[in-house]
């Protein structure tokens, strides 16, 4: 292979830019995927993201084109996330590039994970090629958009292709700027190799498939090779290209990317950001690897069935296999039994690993509310995390608290400022700066709690401005807080799923709510159920479940007792999908009142 | 007379029979039964294939001799006369009865006529129960019910005056029904000479005219239920089952021999069966029932023999519909004792006024049978 025919690029861009299906248009147009087999967003393998209309995880492809100079190149994309929870993964994918595809809306512009895509690949020092998207639309406006990049990013947008990935218009030009513009890779297949790993996913026949990027080396089946972070060596069984889907190859040389299998059973022996080298004649030193990223949103996973605790480990080792980003470890909770605390880049994240271990592993689980860590700092002057409320010490025994904070930064048409300052003010930031990008667009940048963010600030600000806000953040250190820790109670019990941590000042008003809440969710049963939430010993709500007071159908004709059997029996698997805490049944819902109650402030 | 007989024996004969006439004047709008509007030459087919089925039993049982009997539908009053005497010369023809049977008629209001009477009292029929469902004639409209209050008053006057013992439906938990009518009308049942008073809920089934109404539409029938619970008693009907109450003596044997566990033969299209352990369903339709009987084939849709926990689980339930509760001592006979203690453990599981234990009996209260449903989802 020569190198200067290979170009690894990835497409940035904003949700709802465009990306996947600027993608799609490439592989038609490259004739990768005839358009017969294309259904849309056809780099979105998980129904998830096809629902959703959001990438999450990084597919890679393989194109071949031939340029206007008559030569035939190799186009390698490697697909990203668009969400800001997935930031991490974006970077994975964009050191494995040489260049970068920026993908802006022309009628929305430039939005504030354009901005932060592109710093991260200007950081990586990616090229970049500009693209205005959807010039189709009557409210494009590529002049102010081209300014805005300029403006805002400072890259020289004067030759920013326009295209229409919907249309197709201006996708044969953008080919052309992908070959001249992004670097060729460089590399000596005959140095000891190097090869990064950018993703990994598990297959049931295979083990652990590594998405690699050849630096220096070759890879061919047969060769020994060694994970430089563990040490280990396996024989490489298989090496590939994705077209897209995986097609087996004699060797990947310096410059490619495509896939290896070795037999390697855990995802700890391959971890992503590890460099691949030859056994024999290993490299003295790894590639940059990435450092690994620390889950910032926390939340408590439990089998519905107490018994079903060892499905749900395997479905999260398995999960772990394709998302490397989430942490679990077990924990205990009196109410619940055992469980996982699991870790997570964001809200997002979070539930769409819940969502896929039911649907892909067909787990039936609960989850608690999520919150972030907090750092507490002891009458002693020890220093303690604290993953879920029940780590909270007592008040008596506690100096300080301290949250997470992170520092956000708002795009959003002028006249939704005084909207969006309110919402920020509500939750808790501080504000920092305001400035006009344009005469119509404002940047806002605050400090904010983490925790109030994570529970539902995104939902709001979208509410708030009509959908036109876009953000993105940064973590900025943690920070004092006047924080308490709010218990619930049931039948005078404690139920620590239900305990959370808020400002003092919102501990009544977010008790009354939740308490409010589970009185609402929590069926009637045949004795009445008080619920209180509490702060240290101190009651500040309380309200009663009342008893069932008539549950009974008396018919049962003819003597049919079968069928009224069944229809107990029925009614009987109904409480069965409810967690039992105590005497008293929860419905799974319950877990995420904490959730539901902000929600529903907004209405 | 099945007067003062001690209704909680066991049927001296062992055996009853269910059998299901699956016509009515006019389908009401809540009604999921099976039952239909005879069309022409209907009713002869039935006839004709009930006569089938019972052959078909007597090759496999004999002739046994009926503790107790149940013409139930449906609406049995729809058959003619000469209808009602060729049933009942099948139904002699096939079984022979104790000589203290009880035999049950249902009739509605509407069509229940002088001759249906006459007929009944010179073939052995004890009891008629009546599908009055109120003594509110705007609810009866609202049922789509054919007679008015008056026209039930009627049917039950002539009835006391047959001489049978009485048994009155009623139905509550129907939109708009207020608790002074509900309240009115249990009052004109209990002073109305009745013996036996059977109290339903209205339910929405899905594939009725009503399936679509929404059920939180609904009263949860507590007011009601509660209610009857209360003044029944005070006017001699004691609750001796969940939706039945009746005077001293008049019980039915029949519809106790269901809770205790013990044999039926269900007749006719979509009828059940109980034999030693054994449920059976018939054939539902009358064109589908027909069809097999008339190649030779049993009119049974499906059957089922629970074994274990599972049986003993049902026994509970079924037993505990009644005051008597379950008599434990016999249970644990039946089912072993690991079968008592975990029935026993589950139940103690309940708040404490829900059930009571006295000597070796438990039962639901008054108040547990008011939930007897989540009670029971429990123990199955």
């Amino acid at each position: 292979m020569i190198l200067d025919k290979i170009r690894n690029f990835s497409i940035i861009a904003h949700v709802n830019h465009g990306k996947s299906t600027l993608a799609d248009r490439l592989l038609e147009e490259t004739g990768t995927i005839d358009g017969r087999n294309m259904k849309a967003q056809l780099l979105d393998m998980l129904e998830l993201e096809r629902e959703r209309g959001i990438t999450i995880k990084l597919v890679p492809v393989r194109m071949n084109y031939t340029a206007g100079d008559g030569r035939e190149y190799i186009l390698n994309l490697i697909d990203t996330p668009g969400h800001v929870d997935f930031t991490y993964e974006v970077s994975r994918s964009l050191a494995a590039c040489e260049g970068a595809v920026l993908v802006v809306d022309a009628a929305q512009g430039v939005e504030a994970q354009t901005v932060a895509n592109s710093y991260l690949a200007i950081d990586l020092n990616l090229e970049l090629i500009p693209v205005l998207n959807k010039i189709d639309l009557p409210s494009a406006q590529p002049d102010r958009v081209k300014k805005e990049l300029e403006d805002i990013i400072g890259i020289n947008a004067d030759d920013a292709v326009s295209v229409s990935a919907k249309t197709g218009e201006g996708i044969a030009d953008l080919l052309e700027r992908i070959v001249r513009d992004v670097p060729a890779p460089s590399g000596d297949p005959d140095a000891p190799l190097q090869a990064l790993i950018f993703d990994s996913v598990y297959d049931n026949y295979k083990g652990v498939i590594c998405y690699v990027r050849v630096v220096n080396g070759t890879l061919q089946p047969g060769k020994n090779i060694r994970f430089m972070a563990t040490g280990r060596d396996y024989e490489l069984d298989e090496v590939g290209i994705f077209r897209p889907d995986m097609v087996k190859v004699s060797e990947l040389g310096p410059g490619e990317v495509g896939y290896i299998a070795a037999s390697v059973k855990s995802i700890e022996e391959a971890r992503v950001g590890d460099t691949i080298t030859e056994a024999r004649r290993p490299a003295t030193v790894p590639l940059p690897g990435y450092r690994k990223v620390k889950p910032v949103v926390f939340c408590g996973f439990y089998p519905v069935e107490r018994e079903d605790i060892n499905q749900l480990r395997e479905a999260l080792e398995k999960l772990q296999i394709n998302d490397s980003a989430i942490s679990f470890e077990p924990e205990n909770s009196a109410a619940l039994g055992f469980g996982f605390r699991c870790g997570f880049l964001g809200l997002l994240h979070m539930e769409i690993a819940k969502e896929r271990l039911s649907r892909e592993f067909g787990v039936d689980l609960v989850a608690t509310a999520p919150n972030v860590v907090y750092q507490i700092v002891l009458t002693n002057q020890d220093i303690i995390e604290a993953h879920k409320p029940s780590d909270f010490p007592e008040q008596v025994k506690t100096e300080e608290i301290r949250e997470p904070f992170i520092k956000l930064t708002i795009f959003i048409p002028e006249q939704f400022v005084g909207a969006a300052m309110q919402l920020c003010q509500d939750k808790r930031g501080t504000y920092v700066s305001m400035d006009y990008i344009t005469p119509e667009r404002v940047r806002l940048t605050y400090d904010m709690p983490l925790a109030e963010f994570i529970l539902d600030f995104h939902d709001k600000l979208k509410s708030c401005t009509k959908g036109y806000a876009s953000l993105d953040y940064d973590h900025i250190g943690f920070r004092t807080a006047n924080l308490v820790k709010v218990d619930l109670l049931l039948q005078d019990e404690p139920v620590d799923a239900f305990s959370f941590i808020c400002h003092a000042d919102q501990a009544y008003h977010r008790g009354h709510a939740v308490v409010g809440k589970l009185k609402e969710l929590i069926p009637r049963q045949l004795f009445e159920i008080p619920v209180q939430a509490a702060v240290g010993k101190k009651v500040i709500v309380r309200m009663n479940i009342k008893a069932v007071r008539k549950d009974v159908l008396a018919k049962c004709y003819g003597g049919d007792i079968t069928r009224k059997r069944k229809l107990l029996e029925k009614q009987k698997e109904g409480k069965k999908r409810m967690k039992q805490v105590g005497r008293v049944s929860i419905p799974q819902e319950a877990f995420l009142a904490f959730m539901d109650v902000t929600k529903s402030e907004e209405k | 007379m099945s007067g003062n007989a001690n209704p909680f024996e066991p049927p001296a004969g062992g055996l009853s029979l269910y059998l299901h006439v699956p016509f009515c004047e006019r389908k009401c709008p809540y009604c999921a039964f099976e039952s239909k509007v005879p069309s022409e030459g209907e009713k002869d087919l039935w006839l004709e294939m009930v006569e089938r089925e019972l052959h078909w039993w007597e090759a496999r049982i004999g002739r046994p001799s009926l503790a107790t009997c149940y013409i139930g539908g449906g609406t049995p009053t729809v058959l003619s006369g000469p209808e009602w005497a060729r049933l009942a010369e099948m139904l002699e023809s096939h079984f022979t009865f104790d000589a203290d049977a009880e035999v049950t008629v249902e009739a509605n209001p509407n069509s229940l006529s002088a001759d249906h009477l006459l007929f009944w009292r010179e073939w052995r029929t004890t009891r008629v129960s009546i599908g009055v469902q109120s003594f509110d004639d705007a609810e009866l409209a609202q049922l789509g019910r054919l007679h008015t209050a008056a026209r039930a008053c009627e049917a039950i006057s002539a009835s006391l005056a047959s001489g049978f013992s009485v048994n009155a439906d009623f139905m509550f938990g129907l939109p708009g029904q207020t608790f002074r009518n509900w309240a009115r009308t249990l009052s004109q049942a209990a002073a109305s000479g009745i013996a036996h008073i059977s109290l339903y809920q209205l339910t929405i089934e899905p594939g009725t005219e009503w399936g679509s109404m929404p059920e939180d539409e609904l009263s949860d029938g507590y007011l009601p239920y509660r209610w009857a619970q209360w003044y029944l008693p005070l006017k001699g009907f004691g609750q001796y089952e969940i939706a039945n109450f009746a005077k001293y003596g008049h019980e039915s044997r029949h519809n106790i021999n269901y809770w205790k566990e013990g044999d039926y033969l269900g007749i006719g299209p979509g009828a059940s069966g109980h034999i030693k352990g054994w449920r059976y369903k018939n054939i539902s339709g009358l064109s589908r029932y027909s069809g097999s009987l008339k190649k030779g084939a049993s009119a049974i849709a499906s059957g089922e023999r629970l074994k274990g926990s599972r049986r003993a689980s049902e026994a509970a339930v079924l037993a505990l519909r009644m005051k008597q509760g379950i008599e434990m001592e016999a249970f644990a006979q039946k089912y072993g004792s690991d079968e008592e203690s975990r029935i026993i453990k589950l139940l103690e599981a309940f708040p404490e006024d829900l059930y009571s234990v006295s000597g070796n009996r438990i039962s639901l209260t008054p108040k547990g049978m008011r939930v007897a449903n989540r009670i029971w989802s429990e123990l199955v």
